[in-house]
């Protein structure tokens, strides 16, 4: 993966479904609406830039990247 | 416990404190004063710290475990076991019980989601400042900044158009259980004993009396309304008690008609005081959603929540063990310049983060409404300058409370700028 693409996952225990990564990232997440949490789309791939202004603006935190051992050991 | 240095010459639970709006100039020193700042006992109430720069709101609000909203009560008073109980609703909840109240209607909330309601709002400003421009004027908050949040949180709630007036009046009241004069315990036939009510005002009995009988006229005739969802929901297969809807039902009414009311009553004033901002926006309306944010930050409609610690912890210099009241000052950590670059400024052109904590500091508790709050505000702000209103306005009369920054009354007189003078 290119250093500027990073994989994105989301706190299902904290995510409180503010809906702000959905606006800014809405090919990476949605929130669904019978969970009422923001969900992961595809392989999570996002633009590192983008991401981490979705962390910054996650008004739970719930939003992280995921870090590269951990891509490989969990897939 | 001890302070570090003498207290300033106020004290924080005054009223009279917040008079004239947030005091900039107390909360300014208190945040250069390393520590947390303690106001001691006070007519048998224990004393609590004051949490006034914004990265240790955003500490405090992102970690529930350590600082409770449910061991103790969110203002900054003490009440009893029993109090807490009977008031409870998800903003006196924390994780994992809140989560699950939150999530009955959070997806009603969402930014994808209030779109839908753009029209309505839209058909809701036209309508109040139609009827503002046929008399050049009036109160602001009476004509506009009430109605507007009142009757969209009413619509999402499934309350008639004729009960919104009443629903005002009691939500006053219930902020006038912060002022210096609370309303009597008997007033709406209240025979509650009042330390078991929220904001110990008798309004909130009269405010729980009507969401039994709204309750039960859903239950014959349910709609697509939150209530209607709330009414028909389980939690691991129980439905809420008729006090949980009440509690519920009464929080969202509050939590959706003051704090945007008092968001576009600032508004108006703040559209005199920036005429350069808001001119700025007026020719460029891509910066509406900035100058919607900039108005939130600039007026904190709430002034504090506070936590209870559970575990000994420090925070910010300061040594707190369980039990301890911990009050965070949104309206100063909205004001820290170590966050906000000349946060006295007035300005359309700050950086999206850091987020001031207007809604809250994040975390669990992030104002459910923000998305629909900022909405209500940018289509007001859309339609004025479409009209190419022109608002002047008196002296306004500042909500009496510790709790609000809220406005009860602001006389304007409007006009329209002398190239929309033809236009309707």
């Amino acid at each position: 993966m290119s250093e500027d693409v990073v994989r994105m996952q989301v706190n299902p225990e904290t995510c409180i479904a503010g809906g702000q990564c959905e606006l800014l990232a809405p090919d990476v997440f949605e929130i669904d609406d019978d969970e009422v949490i923001a969900v992961v789309q595809g392989d999570g791939r996002l633009d590192r830039k983008v991401a981490l202004e979705v962390i910054d603006r996650c008004p739970s935190g719930a939003i992280s990247i995921v870090e590269p051992d951990e891509a490989a050991g969990g897939g | 416990m001890a302070a570090e240095g003498p207290p300033p010459p106020v004290d924080l639970r005054d009223p009279a404190v917040f008079a004239q709006g947030i005091p900039h100039d107390l909360f300014a020193e208190l945040r250069a004063t390393p520590g947390l700042h303690w106001s001691p006992q006070h007519d048998g109430d224990r004393g609590f710290w004051s949490v006034t720069r914004l990265a240790e709101v955003v500490e405090v609000s992102r970690d529930p475990a350590t600082y409770s909203s449910e061991v103790g009560h969110i203002q900054m008073y003490d009440i009893e076991e029993d109090c807490l109980a009977a008031r409870a609703s998800m903003i006196d909840l924390d994780p994992p019980v809140h989560t699950r109240l939150r999530r009955l209607v959070s997806s009603a909330f969402t930014p994808r989601h209030v779109q839908g309601y753009r029209e309505a709002i839209r058909r809701r400003v036209r309508a109040t400042l139609d009827r503002l421009e046929v008399d050049g004027g009036g109160d602001w908050v009476d004509l506009v900044a009430a109605p507007i949040p009142i009757g969209v949180i009413c619509d999402l709630m499934g309350v008639p158009e004729a009960d919104h007036g009443y629903l005002i009046e009691l939500s006053d009241h219930l902020v006038a259980g912060t002022s210096s004069e609370p309303l009597p315990a008997d007033a709406y036939g209240n025979t509650t004993d009042l330390r078991l009510l929220p904001f110990n005002s008798p309004a909130a009995s009269a405010m729980s009396a009507y969401a039994d009988a709204h309750a039960a006229r859903l239950r014959e005739r349910p709609g697509d309304d939150l209530s209607s969802q709330l009414l028909a929901a389980e939690i691991d297969g129980e439905a809420l008690s008729p006090e949980e809807f009440a509690n519920f039902f009464r929080l969202m009414i509050f939590a959706g008609n003051e704090t945007t009311r008092s968001a576009m009553s600032h508004l108006a004033m703040h559209a005199r005081a920036f005429p350069d901002a808001f001119g700025a926006v007026a020719a460029d309306r891509e910066l509406l959603g900035a100058l919607a944010e900039e108005i939130v930050r600039y007026s904190s409609p709430i002034l504090y929540f506070r936590r209870t610690v559970t575990r000994a912890t420090e925070l910010g210099g300061t040594t707190l063990a369980a039990g301890d009241k911990v009050v965070m000052w949104y309206a100063s950590a909205n004001f820290d310049d170590a966050a906000f670059d000349a946060p006295l400024e007035f300005r359309v052109d700050r950086p999206p983060t850091p987020i001031h904590s207007a809604f809250g500091g994040g975390g669990a508790h992030f104002c459910l409404g923000a998305s629909l709050a900022r909405l209500e505000l940018v289509e007001l702000l859309d339609e004025m300058f479409d009209r190419g209103l022109e608002l002047d306005h008196g002296t306004p009369t500042h909500v009496d409370s510790n709790f609000v920054n809220g406005i009860e009354h602001l006389p304007v007189t409007v006009t329209r700028s002398s190239d929309h003078r033809s236009t309707p």
